[in-house]
């Protein structure tokens, strides 16, 4: 199957905002390689040739010589038989939407708007010569020479809840064994820092991914033995190893609380970080203060995440759409006099089924 | 509260004479345990208290010393078995392994051998290979037995009266070294019982776990307070009882310390104390363990008879010391 790849208007400095479209080196239905030279650009500072990201056929020629064009836009369509991976956010600021079929590729604004690159993605400056790199070819996986990492048990199971990648730890153990602190010590993968980097730029952009269809639920039993300052810190606590899931730079557990006056969704801020009696004082004071109908305004932006409690109408569980922007929400329902009920509902656009299993798992061993 | 301080050999007559108080059908059959008062003078002066009726001198003769006690468990008797060195057992074991331990499955359940096998085990006294073995897991592999290994003169009281009390066969593995040195702690009055199965934490700390067995209980307690005055602080667990096996105490202190030691006298292959790693490995605490677990054990050879070759063929306290230093050093 032939997918559209625009090839649009690169960025090739900090300050282009715009580029001019000199001439073309093809015409429609030419037959190109990867590595051919399809146009030439003008910008301020660099006149650029710019290349065939992969082999293909030259559908359709969106600008002419001359035109002005804004980053981003598609400056022509080509056909490709190489698949790109929807979600391989490569290194490269063009790559990662390109894949995604272009329906109406003259008229409508281009979802190619290029994604800026994280500082710690390993992607190449942007100024650098080449502008868009082949996505048949995405910018390699850190170097991992080890397949087989020796850690010790404990070092696993952290890894495992932090969603780190043992292969990317330096050990300093014994025979050089991953300890413990290593990982403790160990920065994110840097496969998820990239894909944590791509999923803000998406909600950045507010690019709906078939948002309420792709989402899954999770359900496990628990404990009763928690109260909801525990619960919010815990979570905090858990999605706080998973800043890959956060498109935000701080953790916002949005708390519902039912009043005569309707539902209020008081957020508590980063609650991991604070002492839990301090947070339990404040849960409970806003809680209270919310059943009147008063919750502080401040406390009613910066959500990321929310949790229903459905104890009280003992109902076991529910599946909540996710609210905008939020990549994960829990429900408490009853079970039994000493046992809850759990369940995560996740944006499978952000994360797939496993992370969701992974996330409750780490949620109620930390109950 | 009392503050006898006993040797284990006082307490394990201690013991025996509270049960042969209770019980009538309780008695002492062994080698040299009357007049004599035991090899290792365990059974002192209990031949002139009870009679000869109740403390027996046998014949040279292992294997039928433990067959009488089997047949005189099975007909209403509480036999308490002396074997003079645990060596020696090698010559009664059908009796212990093919009979004490199985007449009462194979028989419906119908009867039942409460007898215990008291012998003394272990090197230290330069009595060679054949006088200096540790058995454990011997005795520790055969299901129907229960394995009792004290490790100081308040749990042997305490555990050989449970013993007496027990309806199942019992070896009690008793470190010739402990016999003649009083415990840390005192000694109660009284005929309390300490339940076979349970472990003892004997202390408590945050940077390893050490299990340990019999003698080793007590050199490894040594370690703990030198290390201690380094900042280096160490839970040690005494399972006490080998065969039923408490891991519980093992797990919880695992899952605050992260790294488990464990310390036997006996050759390391295939010894008692690989069941605790087994068990370990196979539960899940493992995910808590920040370091490799490490095994001090004796060497696979025959206890040599040279004073010097004996001791650096078990695991000495310099031994326990180092290796409780290098897994906290190492793993972080």
């Amino acid at each position: 199957m032939s997918f559209k790849y625009p090839v649009v208007m690169p960025k090739m400095s900090m300050t282009m905002e715009t580029g001019e479209l000199l001439l073309f080196h093809v015409k429609v239905g030419d037959q190109v390689k990867s590595g051919d030279v399809l146009f030439e650009v003008m910008t301020d500072k660099i006149d650029m040739e710019v290349e065939a990201p992969a082999d293909g056929v030259i559908e359709t020629l969106v600008g002419n010589p001359g035109d002005v064009i804004e980053i981003g836009k598609p400056v022509l369509i080509m056909l490709t038989e190489t698949e790109v991976m929807a979600f391989d956010f490569g290194g490269d600021a063009a790559a990662p939407v390109a894949a995604a079929p272009v329906a109406e590729p003259v008229a409508a604004p281009a979802p190619v708007a290029p994604i800026v690159p994280a500082p710690v993605a390993p992607t190449p400056p942007p100024v650098a010569p080449v502008i868009t790199p082949p996505p048949v070819a995405p910018v390699a996986a850190p170097i991992i020479v080890n397949t087989s990492v020796k850690a010790v048990p404990k070092a696993r199971v952290e890894a495992a809840n932090r969603g780190i990648d043992l292969r990317t730890v330096h050990p300093t153990g014994p025979d050089r064994t991953i300890t413990f602190s290593d990982v403790n010590s160990a920065q994110l993968d840097p496969a998820v820092l990239k894909r944590q980097a791509a999923n803000k730029a998406l909600i950045a952009k507010g690019i709906e991914m078939t948002r309420g269809i792709a989402q899954a639920s999770f359900n496990r039993r628990a404990n009763a033995n928690f109260d909801h300052a525990q619960l919010i810190s815990a979570w905090a606590k858990v999605l706080r190893g998973r800043p890959d899931l956060a498109a935000h730079q701080h953790i916002g557990v949005s708390l519902i609380i039912e009043s005569k006056y309707g539902s209020a969704l008081p957020v508590f801020r980063d609650p991991d970080l604070i002492n839990i009696d301090q947070l339990r004082a404040l849960v409970t004071t806003t809680s209270d203060a919310a059943k009147n109908g008063k919750v502080p305004i401040a406390m009613l932006s910066g959500g990321t995440t929310t949790i229903f409690d459905l104890t009280s109408y003992s109902m076991s569980s529910a599946t909540p759409l996710l609210f905008p922007n939020q990549v994960t929400s829990l429900t408490i329902g009853y079970d039994s006099e000493s046992t809850k009920n759990i369940s995560l509902t996740i944006d499978l656009n952000f994360c797939d089924f496993y992370d969701g299993a992974l996330l409750l798992d780490a949620l109620i061993a930390s109950l | 509260m009392s503050d006898r301080m006993l040797t284990m050999a006082e307490a394990v007559r201690e013991a025996m004479s509270i049960a042969f108080d209770e019980r009538p059908e309780v008695f002492l059959l062994g080698e040299d345990v009357g007049i004599y008062g035991g090899a290792f003078g365990v059974s002192g002066d209990m031949y002139h208290r009870y009679g000869s009726e109740r403390v027996l001198d046998t014949p040279i003769a292992e294997l039928g010393i433990v067959g009488a006690a089997v047949g005189a468990a099975l007909s209403g008797m509480r036999p308490i078995v002396e074997i003079q060195f645990s060596d020696f057992t090698a010559q009664a074991m059908d009796q212990i392994a093919n009979q004490a331990a199985k007449i009462h499955f194979m028989l419906g359940g119908a009867l039942h051998v409460p007898m215990v096998l008291r012998t003394p085990q272990g090197s230290g006294t330069g009595a060679a290979a054949q006088h200096s073995q540790n058995l454990e897991p011997w005795f520790a592999s055969v299901p129907g037995l229960k394995v009792v290994v004290p490790s100081n003169p308040a749990d042997a009281k305490g555990l050989l009266l449970a013993s007496i009390d027990d309806p199942n066969p019992v070896i009690f593995l008793e470190h010739k070294l402990l016999y003649k040195i009083p415990g840390r702690d005192p000694v109660p009055e009284g005929a309390e019982r300490i339940p076979l199965g349970v472990a003892k934490v004997v202390r408590e700390g945050k940077d390893l776990t050490i299990v340990a067995t019999g003698i080793m209980v007590n050199k490894s307690y040594e370690v703990c307070e030198k290390l201690a005055a380094e900042g280096i602080s160490i839970t040690l667990i005494d399972p006490r009882t080998i065969s039923p096996l408490d891991m519980q105490p093992v797990y919880e202190s695992v899952e605050k310390t992260g790294r488990l030691m464990v310390v036997q006298e006996g050759p390391a292959h295939a010894g008692f104390i690989n069941e605790v790693i087994a068990q370990m490995a196979g539960s899940s605490s493992f995910g808590s363990l920040i370091a490799p677990i490490k095994r001090l054990a004796g060497m696979n050879i025959p206890i040599p008879y040279a004073p010097q070759l004996e001791k650096a063929a078990v695991p000495q306290i310099e031994d326990i010391e180092a290796a409780a230093r290098e897994i906290v050093k190492n793993w972080r």
